[in-house]
């Protein structure tokens, strides 16, 4: 197991340097300079993303996971490169999704206001789900991501997908509103994903209505997200 | 995770031509989904061989160097809101009780403001995220600022000295830092990036404006305020204290 190694290290090491060891999410400088750091392997990438195919049909299952590797040419026990199993393949979902939105969207006018922005940006990310065909078996994903062992990085990738469509979208406060601003984003778009997994309506009209309507409470409680959404938050 | 660290271990530092071209492809291969992943992973290295040889090449920041331009820009632009706010709720008693020394105290907020949008602007542009103590360094900036000033313009001044000398530690270390990386980075034949040169100018020039407050403060007698050591001990230690958490949080 991983924690127990992972206590040990932060135990050997002096009292003084603990609080970087703990901080293990992410380097948060963003540099223009350099290219990141690809996040998956490119045998993980390839048997994740085969296996992403087949979970219209099989679920976040393992069975999908295995036929993801014989699909890209490895054995069937390369599977036991993802030590979470199915919750790997949920995060590698999350994770693409994530950073392939900034290649799904464009703003054709600049000036529409951040919260028109985010608005959009929401709307790409739960259209990704049904381009890919897995909004049917979302659901089972939901539930993988809620076990406690999977709790922490679920909630982890949430927020660095709040961050990213706050950034998308050009946001650039820098005090407390930070925090809030991801927080309440976060909850929009977890729970209007959650009602997304039960939307029997043509084209999804019903999600991006309820959307409208949390967006708009957010406006109303605090102008969370403020500065755009004005008057234009009523659904096309 | 685990995987992740043992990769960059393996492909980080032993393996320089693998690690700078696999970001590449990576980006390459999220942007177009439909391409096959075989012709993707030949052509990134093609178009590197292409773009490489003129420039001296990038140095990549390891995990480490992001952390500390991390934290270290956290701290910066904390340090420079608590700058603003202390001139901010100082300049009306001081201002009140010394006619004269308006445009000393308006130039040093002027300069102040100005590190306070370089600072808010590089982190949002580098995506990192304020410091979640600031509703608290708020207030304790502006309670130290006024209870200084009321306590008057030697009082005000040594608050000034103390919070300048601390902070212009902190940024020397900071130039310190960069320059070792500098230095590492053309022994390997590599450049830091337009960023980390810009970033290195910023803050030498905040550090001397930074430096020439202490040299104002102590000028208009901040050495003659009455409890001076306790002043400057307190207000030191605090700096120093909210330099370390700000830092992690």
């Amino acid at each position: 197991m991983s924690s127990p190694m992972a206590l040990r290290t932060l135990l050997r090491t002096p009292p003084a340097l603990r609080p970087l060891l703990l901080q293990t999410s992410r380097a948060a400088y963003h540099s223009y300079d350099h290219a990141e750091q690809p996040v998956y392997r490119e045998a993980e990438r390839t048997i994740l993303s085969s296996a992403l195919a087949h979970v219209p049909t099989h679920g976040f299952t393992q069975e999908a996971l295995t036929l993801g590797a014989k699909d890209s040419g490895y054995l069937d026990v390369s599977t036991n490169l993802f030590r979470k199993g199915t919750f790997d393949l949920v995060k590698y979902y999350l994770v693409s999704q994530r950073m392939g939105l900034k290649d799904r969207i464009q703003f054709p006018d600049e000036n529409i206001g951040v919260g028109r922005k985010v608005r959009g940006l929401i709307l790409e990310r739960l259209r990704a789900n049904v381009d890919t065909g897995i909004v049917t078996r979302w659901q089972e994903a939901l539930a993988i991501m809620s076990l406690a062992d999977n709790i922490p990085a679920s909630l982890r990738e949430l927020g660095a997908l709040a961050d990213e469509m706050w950034f998308l979208a050009g946001d650039t406060s820098v005090d407390s509103s930070w925090y809030t601003k991801r927080a309440s984003l976060s909850g929009v778009y977890a729970a209007t994903e959650i009602f997304q997994t039960t939307d029997q309506s043509t084209e999804f009209r019903d999600t991006e209505q309820f959307l409208d309507r949390r967006l708009e409470e957010l406006r109303t409680v605090g102008g969370t997200v403020s500065g755009g959404c004005t008057g234009e938050s009523t659904a096309e | 995770m685990a995987l992740r660290s043992a990769y960059s271990a393996l492909g980080g530092p032993s393996l320089p031509l693998k690690a700078r071209t696999t970001p590449l492809a990576f980006q390459l291969q999220s942007r177009s989904r439909n391409v096959s992943s075989r012709a993707l992973s030949s052509t990134p290295k093609a178009s590197q061989a292409h773009t490489a040889p003129t420039d001296p090449p990038l140095q990549s920041l390891t995990k480490e160097q992001k952390q500390f331009l991390e934290s270290a820009l956290r701290v910066n632009h904390a340090g420079e809101l608590a700058a603003t706010l202390i001139y901010t709720s100082q300049t009306p008693p001081i201002v009140k009780a010394h006619p004269h020394l308006r445009p000393l105290m308006k130039h040093m907020y002027d300069q102040e403001a100005g590190h306070f949008k370089t600072f808010n602007h590089l982190l949002a542009k580098h995506r990192i995220r304020p410091t979640a103590m600031y509703p608290v360094w708020h207030a304790a900036a502006s309670f130290l600022g006024w209870s200084t000033g009321v306590m008057g313009r030697e009082a005000a001044m040594a608050c000034t000295e103390a919070v300048e000398t601390e902070i212009g530690e902190h940024y020397n270390n900071q130039v310190r830092e960069l320059l070792k990386w500098d230095e590492e980075a053309k022994a390997r034949g590599e450049t830091l990036g337009e960023d980390l040169e810009a970033l290195m100018t910023d803050i030498r020039r905040i550090r001397d404006e930074e430096l020439e407050h202490l040299d104002h403060a102590v000028e208009e007698d901040a050495k003659m305020a009455k409890p001076y050591e306790v002043l400057n001990g307190v207000i030191r230690a605090g700096c120093r204290g909210a330099i370390w958490v700000s830092e992690r949080v």
